[in-house]
């Protein structure tokens, strides 16, 4: 089949037409976001971003991960407008890009950015809930040095040990 | 090219000391711009003129590494922490190119709003 150097070329370059497309497309835009062809053009409810674009191996089908800011419903109407629009930007592409034959395009609703963001905030919380416990630890140990004479390396190596495990248990039930 | 900052009196003022120190601003501008490679995040206030910014490479990633969302996230918290303190209760963000900072910074940005 295609040379897979060419498969992410190829790919590239339809990352770069559709991010186009979705930028000064006026039709594109409007299935995606109803408001735009108002020309309220500053206050825009959601947003959609192209995050991934996979090619197969043959250059028959393209699917677009998209992933849309906003609330449900701003998320199901711009997959909605995206979906309706797949053989306008079909032929879009096809006139944009020399290929033997343009693929069919699928898009995805691509949720890894949201998952992300949100293991990203529990790591955080994990951490500043360690952060606090060591501050106190290292308080309760660093007493413990002074009055038996401990070396203080010994002592800050204790203190980071034993406040992990605790704090993990609580939150061991992460939905993610 | 500057803002055109009406000059008040003559030269022999020189200039006016350092006039961006404590300047309350209750409402300001976020722009992110957000190529395939790189996001760099500005605060300015309503009429643009800069307040601080700052960039997925100021924030130490290099490489490949600066398209991720993940440096853009990062990026855009660094560039509010800045302006927080000050005291910046409103923000527009305007949102320029199309990259993955684009949802990860608006995401970010919304986090620190909503603590």
């Amino acid at each position: 089949m295609a040379n897979p150097r060419r498969v992410k070329m190829v790919a590239k370059q339809i990352r770069r037409e559709l991010s186009d497309m979705l930028l000064t497309d006026k039709v594109l835009q409007y299935a995606v976001l109803p408001e735009a062809a108002l020309g309220a053009d500053r206050y825009l409810s959601s947003l959609t971003t192209i995050s991934d674009v996979e090619v197969s191996a043959d250059l028959q089908v393209v699917k677009v991960y998209v992933s849309v800011f906003g609330d449900e419903r701003g998320k199901e109407v711009a997959l909605a407008g995206l979906k309706s629009k797949a053989k306008y930007v079909r032929s879009e592409l096809g006139k944009r890009m020399k290929l033997r034959l343009t693929p069919e395009i699928r898009f995805i609703e691509d949720e890894s950015l949201e998952r992300g963001s949100r293991v990203l905030a529990i790591l955080d919380k994990i951490k500043d809930e360690n952060d606090k416990k060591t501050t106190e630890d290292s308080q309760n140990w660093y007493e413990f040095e002074i009055k038996h004479g401990f070396a203080s390396s010994r002592g800050g190596s204790f203190s980071t040990f034993t406040p992990w495990s605790i704090s993990f248990q609580p939150v061991s039930t992460m939905e993610i | 090219m500057a803002k055109a900052i009406p000059r008040i009196g003559s030269r022999r003022n020189g200039r006016i000391g350092s006039r961006k120190s404590a300047r309350r601003i209750p409402k300001g501008v976020i722009h992110v711009q957000a190529s395939f490679n790189n996001t760099i995040v500005t605060v300015t206030d309503v009429r643009g003129r800069v307040v601080s910014w700052s960039s997925v490479g100021t924030c130490g990633f290099k490489g490949t590494r600066r398209g991720t969302p993940f440096a853009a996230q990062t990026a855009a918290a660094n560039a509010i922490r800045t302006v927080v303190d000050q005291g910046m209760q409103r923000v527009e963000v305007m949102i320029k190119s199309l990259g993955l900072g684009r949802d990860a910074a608006l995401r970010a940005i919304h986090e620190v709003v909503y603590y």
